[in-house]
């Protein structure tokens, strides 16, 4: 077995949180399960990673095998890249037959037309999520297997959810890859990118909890409500704006849960407008801004922003709107009857 | 007199002062005395006509409840508005059956409530008896009708079918994308249930893609086999149905004759009936066969 496979095999081991590993190894499915008796966990994560290489050894591993490995890794923890979101466009009506050897065949043709040193990857999961692994290599050197980079594609959906690699130069190529594998015709990014890819998917597959007015409303879900001091000393003075609050963040946030995204960008190219006039800044040129927003959960705190007594209900619609546009990057420019390319008031 | 004979050495002018003035005093009491019997009869008249007036007002209030009472034919206990539905059940009464009629449209797939901008259309799907999920569509009215928000599924082609009819006939549009959401729906359900009650008949997972329009497994007829002949893979052109427009059956190569017979009709039972029924009527008939040598 090779030396660098056997190295990448021992780092894939370490990354692994050690309750993992065994649950891994078992869906990884190249070790058998005698084999895997015979692994001690309790051990330190280095002898448990070295043994397994060993192992590795005895099967003969390649590097399609550990790339295997690296998917399944990356699967049960994509939290850790930063993923982005990317469009397809095609003209034509016809809804065809996804076909996946075919989707497969195709891209993975492409690829290797132009670039001959690439390992590529393909894993299908359960609710059709189709995950593609590329390692990059140039037409001197062998696939650098650390830097990879990670394509999620849902058939018959124009979205395509890439975790970008460190090799920039490279995501032309994969981009035209995946748009002849798919038979779109061309893609675009999306302003719109987190760590959690399933909140992504949330938001472009339109599975969040949007509220929407009819006149039959589903049952609501039975919310812990805490049992209320019935102290009758105590008044509340303002409850009904308590309970307007409520109403207008319910309407525009929803009941389930928000999409988890990390922060949003606000790129301001206004005039400057103050009072009094000041000299210096009053120039004829957009003052360029740039405003962000960051938390661990930003559609979470911005929804209990109002009920905390932070801001005012309803939020700025500049707020609101990002799971509905789809975007967490805007570029503000000054009303002149619309904005390209950037929010525009409903 | 004999008072006035007392006085009359003062003289005869006071004397007859004296009696002049007892003439008008006593001219005013008797004035009195009329004036308060005239007052007397006044009032006494006036008492009359209330009660004239009491005692008719009477006999109509007595006459207005014999004929009500007339009316129900039962003999009340006398409370007047017993008689009477109270408002309160009224309203209940009509909210119950607005209600009703709002659940009979919701029923019936297609909903819609105006909205501040527009409607909102809440298209729901069944297959079989089987409520499924419900899809919403927000739309704008003015200045023309486009599409606000929406839950439906990113595989299914709303765009186009907006472009096509949403500006000339919104009934056609929401019919159409309303077969198009019941048949992926239908075909997820069913696809689901053969996962579900057949999976020891299907070698590992069912392969589908997201709109559920290829499906693509093999399988055997009975559960008590460890192989799987049989190979399938269905087709449903027709995104509007649920019935899969072209099953391609094969057998693999070393299967029994009498297997592989039955390619042809697997193919006409999977394209004519759902397909967790048509594992059923393709199992049952197989046992027999299945045990030839």
């Amino acid at each position: 077995m090779d030396e660098t496979v056997a190295e990448y095999i021992r780092r894939t081991v370490l990354k692994i949180p050690r309750d993992e590993i065994k649950s891994m190894l078992q869906t990884w499915g190249f070790l058998s399960e005698t084999q895997l008796q015979t692994l001690n966990f309790h051990q330190t994560k280095d002898n448990i990673s070295q043994d397994v290489v060993q192992l590795c050894e005895d099967n003969s591993a390649d590097i399609k095998q550990a790339a295997v490995l690296d998917i399944i890794y990356n699967h049960i923890y994509p939290n850790k890249r930063i993923w982005s979101v990317y469009q397809m466009n095609k003209t034509g009506e016809e809804t065809d037959f996804f076909d996946l050897t075919d989707f497969k065949k195709k891209f993975k043709r492409r690829l290797q037309s132009a670039l001959k040193n690439v390992t590529i990857n393909f894993r299908e999961y359960e609710d059709n999520a189709i995950w593609i692994r590329i390692a990059w290599g140039t037409p001197y050197k062998k696939p650098n297997q650390y830097k990879t980079s990670y394509v999620v594609y849902h058939s018959q959906t124009p979205y395509v959810f890439i975790s970008a690699s460190v090799l920039r130069s490279t995501l032309p190529l994969l981009c035209q890859a995946l748009v002849v594998a798919s038979n779109y015709h061309d893609i675009r990014e999306m302003e719109l990118r987190s760590h959690c890819l399933n909140s992504l998917k949330d938001i472009v597959f339109k599975r969040y909890s949007q509220t929407f007015q009819t006149y039959y409303p589903r049952p609501l879900q039975e919310r812990n409500v805490a049992p209320e001091n019935v102290d009758l000393r105590i008044i509340q003075e303002n409850r009904s704006e308590k309970e307007r609050i409520q109403r207008v963040n319910r309407e525009v946030f929803g009941d389930g849960p928000q999409p988890k995204l990390e922060f949003a960008q606000y790129k301001l190219e206004t005039m400057f407008k103050s009072n009094p006039k000041m000299d210096v800044l009053d120039i004829k040129e957009p003052f360029r801004c740039l405003v962000k927003f960051s938390s661990p959960h930003l559609l979470e705190s911005l929804k209990s922003l109002a009920p905390a007594g932070l801001a005012d209900a309803p939020l700025s619609p500049l707020l609101t709107c990002i799971p509905q546009k789809a975007r967490n990057y805007f570029k503000i420019r000054e009303r002149k009857g619309f904005f390209p390319g950037s929010f525009v008031s409903p | 007199m004999e008072e006035g004979r007392a006085y009359s050495q003062d003289g005869v002018l006071s004397h007859l002062e004296m009696l002049e003035a007892q003439a008008h005093a006593l001219a005013l009491k008797h004035e009195e005395t009329e004036q308060q019997e005239e007052k007397l009869a006044r009032l006494k008249a006036r008492v009359q006509e209330l009660r004239l007036q009491r005692d008719e007002l009477r006999a109509k209030v007595d006459l207005q409840q014999k004929r009500l009472l007339g009316k129900e034919g039962v003999v009340t206990s006398g409370a007047p508005d017993a008689a009477q539905p109270s408002d309160r059940a009224v309203l209940e009464w009509k909210m119950k059956s607005v209600q009703a009629m709002l659940q009979v449209f919701y029923l019936t797939g297609i909903s819609g409530k105006l909205t501040k901008h527009g409607v909102c259309f809440c298209i729901s799907t069944a297959y079989e008896g089987t409520y499924l999920d419900s899809y919403y569509l927000d739309l704008l009215t003015k200045p023309e009708v486009r599409i606000r928000r929406h839950s439906v599924p990113v595989f299914i082609p709303l765009e186009q079918l907006a472009k096509k009819y949403l500006q000339t006939d919104i009934k056609r549009f929401l019919s159409v994308l309303s077969d198009h959401l019941n048949a992926y729906v239908g075909r997820r359900y069913q696809a689901d249930q053969l996962q579900e009650r057949f999976s020891e008949r299907l070698e590992g997972a069912l392969q589908r893609n997201s709109l559920c329009n290829v499906l693509v497994f093999n399988y055997n007829t009975s559960g008590k086999n460890q192989t799987f002949p049989f190979s399938a893979k269905l087709l449903y052109g027709d995104l509007c149905r649920s019935l899969p427009t072209e099953a391609v059956i094969s057998c693999t190569p070393d299967a029994p004759a009498s297997l592989a017979r039955r390619t042809a009709a697997h193919s006409d039972v999977f394209r004519r009936v759902a397909l967790h029924k048509a594992f059923d009527s393709i199992s049952s008939p197989e046992e027999g066969l299945d045990r030839a040598p």
